[in-house]
């Protein structure tokens, strides 16, 4: 029997994490819910501090897609139509705090499911997952591996989407052939540098100097910037910054008369980098991220439900506040919504494996497989197809989509070579 | 006999605390726990007239070196923090000597520099300290039972009654070392450093006494930490930290010394759950640094000052 156990993976390890989550999950509150309560749903992501521009906007892109699931009648489970309703916990990406924020949310609030930015805060929450089997979902799938079994990552591919911006980069102006990298020394940005080598080594351009490091905490970049520019390069690019180092970066490249292609992860509040320098300066920037009320997010392959709709509610009410993640906690929900009714639950196992089933899944851009063994240990991305952004005449565009696995097919081989070079695979993290 | 009475109330408060408090309270009742620690040890350094700014930094040394050896090395955890103290302890001595050349403004502004190397080295080398990431998987404490209790320590309870032990036992540390001859010498080192010195006091060695015994506490806090919430990276330990710290010290003034503590409880229980529960979550900056400024200009000596005007209306009575 014992041996029967075994081959079926009882080991002594998963043996005492069941009969933990037996003991902690006694003095749970219960999931289960009674004819049209509400289903709580978790936000635990920055909203105050550095980080805030990836916690915020998603919040107020929450708050509208509930409004619209409410109008609409709620979910629907076995037992009927529930509304949804979002509790948001600030953790200010401190481990410690989101924690606590964990904590709050699972235990007091009784949550159904947890969205994240993930990052320096999931290591903090893991605990509490592991202990609860509490269904989580995070931004960065490089807070995936075997060990984070109820861990998903199923809106953003970050980083490995960046490939498709520098294959755009490079069918598009074949001359660039040497470009500098510059990053923040942390969590979001190693990953990344990692992913950008690959890619431009992939398309044979040529990385000029080390991918230059800086410090989190830095606020004045114009060294940095010098120090770029003395290579010459024909490309900049600034990485997985976030907005804050973005703007300023920008900023001191204009200043300093630099006049060849910039790519980056992000644009965030793009208009304001345009207002800092100059519609022609920020001409041809090529960035990850659409305003969703792009012609290209109406298209049949798109499973973001009225993404032009929910851009121009978004505007109205946040005006100047679109966002790299505005839309992306939003199109996690379309996918937990639609794994809950199909489960016709909220139970946060009975989601996943609904989420999971059949290996594939409706991501916000078409599409896409549950993947990942190689890169995090745990088939636990979503990945498909990713938009390539470019900034023309002050405005974003969707400038084509471009498969995310077709490039891993091909250069998989790079991507593992750079991440282990920084330490980055599932099994060197920690 | 009053006194053993009073001590055994409080005693008791604190046993059932926590259970009054709900599970996100108890977790901020376990950080609250540790920052009272931080910031006492440093109120010590201030007795000395020197205010430091890599105080945290020195405080992630104890983090990092606990968690090191106990993943590295399998140390037994509790001897781990232990030694992470001693490790603080030992680091703040190698940073008195240049530091300790400066005084004031200047020993300011050269222990900020220090921090900043400390967090570099973190983040520079991703082996052994795991670079920006930090350490991820720190050994938690191991639960044990005591007959009467069962000490789970995912639970913030069983935390929190091990993290309190320790942090009374160092606080009164604490209290007999500024009550002996030595603390009272810090103190001359502050108010009277010439007289000190014509009277045969070594400032520097004094110095550097008052730095490395607060680091070791703080080291002590900095493991405490590390192994509650499994993971450290250089972020957990930077200058938004210090601030808190800095802030707790004089908004609860430190002429006393309880004054630290108090700053800490209230500002921690007002930012943590007052503002939060109030639904001010994403004003919290604003509204903490409008009672800070405000606490400042009405209560320039902190609030350990409305403490004392009560204590001395009571004794006058």
């Amino acid at each position: 029997m014992i041996s029967k156990l075994r081959a079926a993976g009882l080991t002594r390890r998963t043996f005492l994490k069941s009969t933990a989550i037996t003991a902690v999950g006694a003095s749970m509150p219960s999931i289960t819910l009674a004819a049209g309560e509400p289903i709580k749903i978790g936000f635990l992501a920055p909203l105050t501090g550095a980080v805030a521009a990836w916690g915020k906007p998603g919040l107020d892109g929450c708050m509208i897609w509930a409004e619209r699931v409410n109008a609409a009648g709620g979910i629907e489970l076995e037992d009927g139509k529930h509304p949804v309703e979002f509790v948001s916990y600030d953790n200010e990406y401190d481990p410690a705090k989101a924690r606590t924020g964990a904590t709050k949310l699972i235990r007091e609030d009784g949550v159904s499911f947890i969205m994240m930015l993930g990052g320096d805060t999931w290591p903090g929450v893991q605990p509490v997952a592991d202990k609860t089997g509490m269904l989580f979902s995070t931004l960065l799938p490089s807070d995936l591996s075997p060990d984070s079994t109820t861990l998903l990552a199923p809106a953003e591919v970050h980083p490995i989407y960046l490939v498709t911006g520098v294959d755009y980069l490079a069918d598009t102006f074949p001359d660039a052939k040497t470009v500098v990298i510059c990053a923040q020394d942390d969590a979001l940005g190693l990953p990344s540098v990692a992913t950008y080598l690959a890619a431009f080594e992939a398309r044979g351009i040529e990385v000029l100097e080390e991918p230059l490091l800086f410090d989190p905490a830095t606020t004045d970049f114009a060294p940095i910037v010098t120090r770029m520019l003395s290579s010459n390069p024909d490309i900049i690019c600034l990485d997985t910054c976030y907005s804050d180092y973005v703007h300023p970066i920008c900023e001191q490249l204009f200043q300093q008369g630099y006049k060849g292609k910039m790519i980056s992860a992000t644009a965030d509040f793009y208009d304001q980098m345009i207002a800092k320098t100059s519609k022609e300066f920020m001409e041809g920037f090529i960035f990850q991220f659409p305003d969703f009320d792009d012609p290209a997010l109406s298209g049949d392959n798109i499973n973001f439900e009225d993404a032009n709709g929910f851009y121009e509610e978004y505007a109205k009410r946040h005006p100047g506040q679109w966002g790299a993640v505005s839309w992306e906690y939003a199109s996690i929900m379309d996918l937990w919504k639609a794994a809950a009714e199909q489960a016709g639950s909220a139970d946060p196992e009975a989601v996943m494996e609904a989420m999971k089933e059949g290996g594939t899944g409706k991501h916000a851009f078409g599409d896409a497989v549950w993947w990942g063994t190689e890169l995090f240990g745990i088939d636990n991305a979503l990945v498909g197809d990713w938009p390539v952004v470019v900034i023309e005449d002050g405005k974003a565009v969707i400038k084509g989509f471009k498969s995310i696995p077709d490039w891993y097919d091909q250069h998989g081989d790079l991507l593992i070579k750079h991440m282990q070079a920084y330490n980055q695979m599932y099994d060197q993290r920690g | 006999m009053r006194k053993a009475l009073i001590w055994i109330a409080f005693g008791a408060a604190l046993i059932a605390l926590p259970h009054g408090l709900s599970f996100s309270q108890q977790e901020i009742l376990v950080f609250l726990t540790i920052n009272i620690l931080v910031v006492s040890s440093y109120r010590l350094l201030t007795l000395t007239g020197e205010w430091s700014l890599a105080h945290v930094v020195i405080m992630g040394v104890g983090a990092y070196a606990s968690a090191m050896m106990t993943k590295n090395l399998g140390v037994y955890v509790p001897v781990a923090m232990l030694m992470g103290g001693i490790i603080a302890a030992l680091i703040a001595v190698v940073l008195s000597f240049p530091l300790f050349r400066m005084k004031g403004f200047y020993f300011l502004i050269g222990s900020f520099a220090a921090g900043e190397i400390i967090r570099l080295l973190w983040k520079h080398f991703r082996d052994p300290f795991g670079g920006a990431k930090g350490i991820k998987g720190i050994d938690p404490m191991p639960d044990f039972s005591i007959g009467i209790y069962d000490f789970d320590f995912f639970e913030p309870v069983s935390y929190f009654y091990f993290a309190g032990f320790i942090v009374i036992v160092c606080l009164w540390i604490l209290w007999r070392i500024e009550r002996s001859p030595v603390g009272l010498t810090f103190h001359a080192v502050h108010w009277q450093d010439k007289l000190a010195e014509a009277s045969g006091v070594n400032l520097r060695a004094y110095r550097t006494l008052a730095f490395a015994v607060a680091s070791g506490f703080a080291g002590i806090g900095g493991a405490l930490l590390a192994h509650y919430i499994g993971t450290i990276n250089p972020g957990s330990f930077d200058l938004d930290y210090m601030v808190f710290v800095l802030t707790w010290a004089i908004v609860g003034g430190t002429g006393t010394f309880y004054g630290p503590i108090l700053g800490c409880v209230v500002l921690t229980i007002l930012n943590e759950v007052v503002l939060r529960e109030l639904g001010f979550e994403q004003l919290r900056p604003l509204i903490y640094g409008a009672i800070l400024i405000a606490s400042i200009l009405f209560l320039p000596n902190g609030l350990e000052s409305i403490v004392q005007k009560f204590t001395k209306r009571s004794a006058k009575s």
